[in-house]
Parts: structure tokens; C-alpha cells; sequence
């Protein structure tokens, strides 16, 4: 490479892709009511999805409520937090009708301190996690429109009586997932120079712009306590763009960077703290890494003979305690045996100081990309191989209205065919495979500077074994049913 | 003191937003569908049904037992979750009152028969059949 194609530190080159600087998107994006332009077709489609759900069809392909959570909403989601950051909980219809219900209701109390972690969401996580196996909300629009009213109660009750963002901070499972899954994203909302916010004095971007006089705070700060200067990567960020808007020197950006660089750091970050501190944090990228694995064995085939094998196990005819050893062995026993082993050999092999446990906290979230990676192919696969199908199901939700403009529906649209979507999923489990490894050896070489690869080795052993299950997984014909211990 | 109304204005409003979603909850119950005055009785085969084609045998009776002829069926088969096409066809009467169709079960998993049934004084019923757990088929991966 020619040195003068190089270029210089400082210049305008050198610094990253800014969102905010793109034509019409910047000025979009810095409108203070750019988030509720955003939130508000969301809103619309969820009611519609709620009407639908409770007295559209029953059947679950016919009904906007299923096809648009199960395929499209999951697929979309996953694929902009690949291709750019977590937008959707910029647009998220829940705040939208939480900003309108505190209009009228102040809350009063701050979010418990013992509850301050990431524990109670983890809990609901796994919960969603298994009422949909149980339940099997796929196949049911009544349950989906259900979930959607409990989300919408569910955040009125919170941040009506808490404080800031305690409902996205604390309680939302989507919104944990996007936050460990926007560790993978290219872009985060970050400061652009730090000499200007060393010379800030008034710190808008956390305490919020306020009038000189009275002090009211006419423009939010970060509600998630997330201070812009000391702020590492996307965990717990909303993507709100709160802290831009209330920034008086226009010095926040949405900046490009390299995925997963922020797992392969351990600097103190603003309302996090150390990741490698925080044995919370790596449980919920466990739950989030094992549950993709958890989450697709349940729609293959080999699901229903190990349920059917332990049910007679244990003589039980009831799904509850077989999917309940099920979970318990995909979400507990195995990441404590492959993480704790991993640990351990990291520990012997490599002579690292750390003690079993804090080694296992620190690598765990490398095994986020490969999780990721999961949940994008097993979403994409949905997501790709339904396409169409929302033009059939808006026409007969249309039609059945008695004015059929959009035409009959053409049932015979499905989407991309199975083995063209198979090809993709392969390269999104390689790609999750290919950043866990990358994010490991970082870690490795970070923690044992004179021997990484005997650090590294046992935790690219575990990647190796969970991505030769998410293949294995991918590969297996897809079975979706509901009574599973039915033989 | 202080303490004491925050608890209180605490219990007030859970207590109000639990009545809500209690109404709420029971407005929107189902309506309950009337008994149906035709008897349908089907068979599929092969047994336990698998991946593949498989036949549909439908026998229709009236309220007295009687079987009923010359009755329209249209057949219409989905799978229990979104994401797939339905498929269509129609049933043909092979005896008295006995209506076969040749279905296709493209992928295992749950699935649901709809039946749109004419009769011939143009009374139309529907019907649904629910078959859980259709197998992999010998060629299905």
C-alpha cells in the first residue's frame, strides 16, 4: 500500500462513518421528534396486530399477529441489529405509550436498589423463552395478542411508578436481548471528541438540558444512566437519541466501529461497571448464547423423541417438568459444564491469576457472536422462507373487512425456497463461529500475554462444540408441534 | 407518614391497572360457536400420518344419521404455525355419503384440514380438523 493512501490520525479520514453526518438521516435523527415519528407506525401495527390477534382468524398463518411476530418482527430485528444497531428500541411502541401515560403520571419511586441487575430480566427471558415452547405461542394468535396487551401493561405498571428507564434497563427481555446483540452491531451511539466533553461543564447528555432559571429539564438525559464520555459500546444503550438532542455542542454521533470490539475489552464502563465484574451480565449472555441453541431444538424433529424418552422416564405424561429438564439442562447444566471446564483448563493450562469463576464471567460473552449467529439463522430461516406471506394475510385481513382493495389473497406466496435460505443460515452460524473465536483469542491474549493459545484453546474447543450442534440443529428437518408428549 | 401514603397510592394503582386488564380480559373472550347439525366423521391414512400424500375420507350424516349426499367439500390444509402455503383440494364422494380427498403434508409438524362444506340446499358449513404430529416422510431430511 502506497504510505500517502494512509491516512493521518485527526483528519476527517481517519474518524469513524458518522449516521448522524448523513444527509437527511443526521437532521431526521436530530428532530427531537424524530422518535416518535419512528414509534408511531410501530404503535399502529401493534394494535393492529393486537385486534387482529383476539378477532382476526385462528389459525396462526392466517393471522397478522403471528406472521408478523414469529416471522417478520424477529427476522427484521435481528438482521438491522447485524447491519446497524438496536433501532428498534429507538422505535419501540411500548415508550411511546409509556411517554403518553406520564403525561398524566409521574413516577414517584426509584427502581429497587436489590433489583438493579440484570437477574429479574434474565428470569423473564427464560420465562418467554418457555411459555413459548409450553404454550406454543407460534400457533396461537390469541396468546401472541395477549403478549403484546401484557408488554404494553407491563411497561405502564414499571415506569409508572419508577423512575427513568427502569422498565428497558431492568425488566424488558427483548430489550436485553438487544442490548447483548448490539454488542455485535456496526454502529454505537458514541462521543465524537473527548477534549469537548472534558471542557463540558453542564453534562447535559446525563442530567438532562435544563431551563437556567427554574431548573425544569426541558430535554431528557440519558435515562439509563449512561454517562456519553465514559460510555463503552452499545450495552444498555436505547438508541433514544435523548443524549444527542440534550448535547450542546452537537458532539454525540452514531459512529461506525468494529463488531464485537467491545467484547474484547474490559475497560470501567459508564453504568455497567467491569463486564468481567459483573456475573449477571455473563449469565444473561449464557442465557442468551445457550437459549439460541435451546430455542431451535425446539422446532426440530429430535425434540419430541427426547421428550417422549424422559417422559417415560420419569412416568409423567405433562410437558411442564420435561421441558422443564429440558431448559434445565440447556440453560444450567451444560454452560456450567463447558464453561466451568473451559475455565478451569484456561486456569491449569495457561497459569492465569484469576480464580475459576471470574475467568468464566470473562470469556463467556465470547460466546455471544456465536449465539448471535444462532439466533440470526434460525430467524432468517422464518423470516426468508415466509416472506410473502404477509401480502396473502394483510389481503384476507383486508378482505375480510368487505372491502377487498388489495384483491383476493395469493395464497401461493410463501418466500426464498428452503435450501437457498439453508446456504445462508450456514454462513450466518460461520460467521458467529468465526467472531467467537476472534473474540476469545483477544481475551486470551489480553489475559495470558505469554501463552494465549493454551488460554484460548479450551474456550475454542467449546465454540468448536456449540457450533457443530447449531449446524447439526440447522440441518435437522423442521417440525413444529404442539403436543410434543403425545407421542 | 410519608411512607405510609406512598404504600398506599402504591396499592391504589396496581389495584387499578389489575381491574383493567381483568375487563379487559373478559371483553374479549370468544364467542361460543352453535352445535352443528351435520355430523362429520374423517379418516386419514396412512395412520400415524406422515409427510407425504395422504387420503382424507369424510363421512357425512345428517341429524337423524342419514347419509348426505351430493354435498360440496373443499379442502383446505395448513400448518399450525405462519410461514407456509395452505393447499387446496377438493373432495369427491366415492359412496353414499363418503367423500375422499388427496392431500399433501408437505413438512412434519402440526397441521389443520379445513373443510368448507355446500350442501346441497346450499347450506355452507365449516369445519376443522386438527391432525397433531404428522411424521417425516422417507424422502424428508
Amino acid at each position: 500500500m502506497n504510505p500517502s493512501s494512509i491516512p493521518a490520525l485527526d483528519t476527517p479520514e481517519s474518524l469513524p462513518f458518522d449516521l448522524m453526518r448523513v444527509p437527511g438521516l443526521g437532521h431526521l435523527f436530530r428532530w427531537r421528534y424524530a422518535r416518535p415519528l419512528l414509534q408511531t407506525p410501530l404503535l399502529i401495527l401493534s394494535l393492529v396486530m393486537i385486534g387482529h390477534g383476539l378477532f382476526g382468524p385462528t389459525l396462526a398463518p392466517k393471522n397478522l399477529a403471528t406472521t408478523l411476530s414469529w416471522l417478520h418482527f424477529r427476522g427484521v430485528l435481528v438482521l438491522v441489529l447485524l447491519c446497524a444497531g438496536n433501532f428498534f428500541c429507538l422505535a419501540c411502541p411500548f415508550m411511546l405509550v409509556r411517554q403518553a401515560a406520564r403525561r398524566f403520571f409521574k413516577p414517584r419511586f426509584n427502581w429497587p436498589r436489590a433489583l438493579r441487575n440484570k437477574w429479574f430480566s434474565i428470569a423473564l427471558f427464560v420465562l418467554i423463552l418457555f411459555t413459548y415452547e409450553l404454550f406454543d405461542l407460534w400457533s396461537s394468535p390469541w396468546w401472541t395478542a395477549w403478549l403484546i396487551v401484557a408488554y404494553f401493561l407491563s411497561v405502564l405498571v414499571v415506569d409508572g411508578f419508577f423512575k427513568h428507564a427502569s422498565f428497558c434497563k431492568f425488566v424488558c427481555p427483548i430489550g436485553q436481548f438487544n442490548f447483548v446483540a448490539s454488542t455485535l452491531s456496526p454502529f454505537e451511539v458514541k462521543v465524537r471528541e473527548q477534549n469537548v466533553c472534558t471542557r463540558c461543564h453542564t453534562k447535559d447528555c446525563i442530567r438532562g438540558r435544563r431551563e437556567p432559571v427554574s431548573d425544569l429539564v426541558t430535554i431528557r438525559g440519558c435515562e439509563l444512566a449512561l454517562f456519553l464520555p465514559s460510555k463503552v459500546g452499545n450495552m444498555d444503550c436505547t438508541f433514544c437519541l435523548d443524549c444527542v438532542h440534550a448535547c450542546p455542542h452537537d458532539n454525540i454521533g452514531i459512529l461506525s466501529r468494529l463488531p464485537a470490539s467491545e467484547l474484547m475489552l474490559d475497560p470501567i464502563r459508564s453504568g455497567i461497571g467491569y463486564f468481567s465484574r459483573r456475573k449477571d451480565l455473563a449469565a444473561l449472555a449464557i442465557v442468551f448464547t445457550f437459549g439460541a441453541l435451546l430455542n431451535a431444538f425446539g422446532m426440530v424433529s429430535p425434540v419430541y423423541a427426547v421428550e417422549i424418552w424422559l417422559g417415560r422416564m420419569l412416568h409423567v405424561r405433562h410437558e411442564t417438568p420435561v421441558l422443564g429438564l429440558i431448559f434445565t439442562f440447556f440453560l444450567i447444566v451444560e454452560p456450567v459444564l463447558l464453561v466451568g471446564l473451559a475455565a478451569w483448563l484456561t486456569r491449569a493450562w495457561a497459569g492465569s491469576p484469576r480464580a475459576v469463576l471470574p475467568l468464566a464471567v470473562r470469556y463467556t460473552y465470547g460466546l455471544v457472536p456465536l449465539g448471535f449467529g444462532m439466533w440470526l439463522a434460525h430467524y432468517c430461516f422464518h423470516f426468508l422462507t415466509g416472506l410473502y406471506t404477509l401480502i396473502p394475510v394483510t389481503q384476507n385481513a383486508i378482505a375480510s373487512l368487505g372491502r377487498p382493495f388489495l384483491g383476493q389473497p395469493r395464497w401461493n406466496l410463501t418466500g426464498l425456497p428452503a435450501n437457498v435460505v439453508q446456504v445462508v443460515e450456514i454462513g450466518l452460524l460461520a460467521l458467529g463461529f468465526a467472531g467467537s473465536l476472534l473474540v476469545t483469542y483477544s481475551l486470551a491474549e489480553d489475559d495470558s500475554p505469554d501463552k494465549p493459545l493454551r488460554a484460548f484453546l479450551p474456550w475454542a474447543a467449546v465454540c468448536l462444540i456449540l457450533w457443530c450442534a447449531s449446524l447439526w440443529l440447522m440441518l435437522q428437518p423442521m417440525e413444529m408441534r404442539a403436543t410434543m408428549m403425545s407421542g | 407518614m410519608f411512607e405510609h401514603f406512598r404504600q398506599q397510592e402504591l396499592a391504589r394503582r396496581l389495584a387499578g391497572f389489575f381491574c383493567a386488564a381483568t375487563l379487559l380480559s373478559v371483553g374479549c373472550s370468544r364467542p361460543v360457536e352453535s352445535l352443528p347439525l351435520v355430523a362429520i366423521e374423517h379418516e386419514i391414512s396412512p395412520q400415524p400420518p406422515r409427510v407425504g400424500p395422504s387420503t382424507v375420507t369424510l363421512r357425512l350424516a345428517d341429524a337423524t344419521g342419514r347419509p348426505l349426499t351430493g354435498a360440496r367439500i373443499a379442502i383446505e390444509t395448513d400448518m399450525s404455525h405462519a410461514g407456509m402455503s395452505p393447499g387446496f383440494a377438493e373432495a369427491k364422494e366415492a359412496e353414499t355419503g363418503r367423500y375422499k380427498a388427496q392431500l399433501e403434508f408437505q413438512m412434519p409438524g402440526d397441521w389443520v384440514i379445513l373443510l368448507h362444506v355446500t350442501l346441497p340446499d346450499g347450506t355452507k358449513l365449516e369445519r376443522q380438523i386438527d391432525v397433531r404430529g404428522v411424521r417425516p416422510g422417507a424422502q424428508s431430511n
